[in-house]
């Protein structure tokens, strides 16, 4: 579920003006982290980004990373010195990994936050709550209408946004 | 084509379907969105400003909203392309179109263009759309993969696919209530305010035979699309398939 902030994040910068992607365009770039969950495609097309777990179609350019080296150049580390350490793998054209890690820096959403949180699925732990709330009331009925709210997707609501929108 | 297929639990002779699935939507146009809020709850509009979210349209885009019904899809969709884009609704039936219209005329929504069409005949030329759209409205197309592969062939290349649709929760305790809620309260609900029980009895059948999400993912990228993904909403209840022609 984090990838969809992610794609909403990167779009919404996008749709203000404050990214060009006229050199992504048309591109694929892999980014996987080695110790999360977070193995995702980024699909430049049409100047907009799709961010998908469909990572079955080879990219043009795949980067992979510890999460810990994935904050550091998100809070400005330069990525050439990353690479040199042997920090960073990437396997393609450097200056189009570079473009995307410019744009990610860019993001106006808490990475940290979102990545401490990497749970999968908000809504599978809704679910799982509300699981758990069928074996301890006595009125699956109204445990049910009271998770309700909560049961189903609130995007907007996600608190991994920092005052987006707001 | 197989000679038969499946009506919600019955097998149909494959020319038939389509005239039965029409004869339900005959039947429940005029209360298909006070009956939408109350079976889901409300929820079916978060389903769908979720999957409005998940499009990326921007402004200028084009957009075919398939099978769109009543339009709730195509009021929002019109706001995001703004008078620089382009919105189609389309549906087969005529009666959920004229119910479209107003529905849109009542939002205060001009400008959306309605097409009379077959999801597996659609009468555009290739890359055409950003993005197309079905809304709970795959399961009661005869030939699926049919109509897939037309959506991939109106979309242009970088185009998204959106389908919404009933699926699989893989949670007991969430399927048990969900079964008895749907084949016991939901086509008695539908005999009380639209007069119609058997049309909810097959709505709830339909939704059984549908594919679950990794079949529906399978006949995706068979179709063509380049990448497919799906994410669950209310604990698979509902699943958004999101392909990305390449
Ligand atoms: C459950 S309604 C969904 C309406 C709307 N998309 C929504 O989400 O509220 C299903 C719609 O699918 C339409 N439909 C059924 N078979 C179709 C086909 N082969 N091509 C296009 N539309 C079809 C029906 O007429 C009906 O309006």
């Amino acid at each position: 579920m984090q990838h969809f902030v992610l794609e909403q994040a990167l779009n919404y910068l996008i749709d203000q003006g404050n990214a060009d992607l006229s050199a992504l365009n048309g591109k694929t770039l892999h980014f996987a982290l080695e110790d999360l969950p977070l193995n995702v495609n980024f699909v430049c097309t049409n100047n907009r980004i799709f961010v998908t777990t469909d990572t079955s179609i080879g990219a043009d350019v795949d980067i992979k990373l510890k999460s810990s080296v994935f904050l550091a150049l998100l809070q400005g580390e330069d990525l050439t010195e990353l690479l040199r350490q042997d920090k960073i793998v990437i396997h393609g054209d450097v200056k189009t990994a570079q473009l995307l890690v410019d744009l990610l820096q860019q993001l106006d959403i808490d990475l940290e936050e979102a990545l401490s949180k990497y749970t999968g699925d908000i809504i599978a732990h809704q679910v799982g709550k509300l699981a758990k709330n069928f074996k301890t009331s006595d009125n699956p009925l109204e445990a049910l209408k009271n998770e309700l709210t909560t049961l189903l997707v609130a995007p907007s609501k996600s608190s991994l946004f920092k005052n987006k929108g707001s | 084509m197989d000679k038969t297929t499946h009506f919600g639990f019955k097998d149909v002779d494959t020319d038939d379907k389509q005239g039965l699935v029409r004869g339900v939507f005959d039947s429940v146009a005029s209360k298909y969105d006070l009956m939408n809020d109350v079976l889901s709850f409300g929820a079916h509009r978060l389903w769908k400003r979720y999957t409005i979210a998940s499009s990326n349209v921007k402004a200028g885009d084009k957009v075919l909203d398939i099978a769109g019904g009543t339009g709730d899809l195509a009021i929002e969709f019109r706001k995001k392309v703004g008078d620089s884009g382009q919105v189609v609704l389309s549906d087969i039936n005529a009666a959920m179109l004229g119910e479209g219209r107003k529905n849109l005329i009542n939002n205060g929504v001009f400008g959306v263009e309605f097409v009379q069409l077959n999801a597996q005949r659609i009468p555009f030329a290739d890359n055409t759309f950003d993005c197309v759209s079905i809304a709970f409205g795959l399961r009661n197309v005869t030939d699926k993969d049919q109509a897939l592969a037309e959506m991939w062939r109106i979309l242009k290349p970088g185009g998204c696919l959106l389908i919404l649709e009933f699926s699989k929760t893989d949670s007991e305790l969430l399927k048990k209530f969900y079964d008895f809620y749907s084949f016991n309260v939901m086509p008695k609900l539908g005999g009380i305010i639209a007069d119609d029980e058997e049309s909810y009895q097959y709505l709830a059948e339909s939704i059984r035979k549908h594919p679950d999400q990794e079949t529906l993912k399978s006949m995706v990228l068979n179709a063509g699309f380049g990448f497919c993904e799906y994410h669950n909403l209310s604990g698979g209840i509902v699943a958004l398939h999101k392909g990305i022609k390449t």
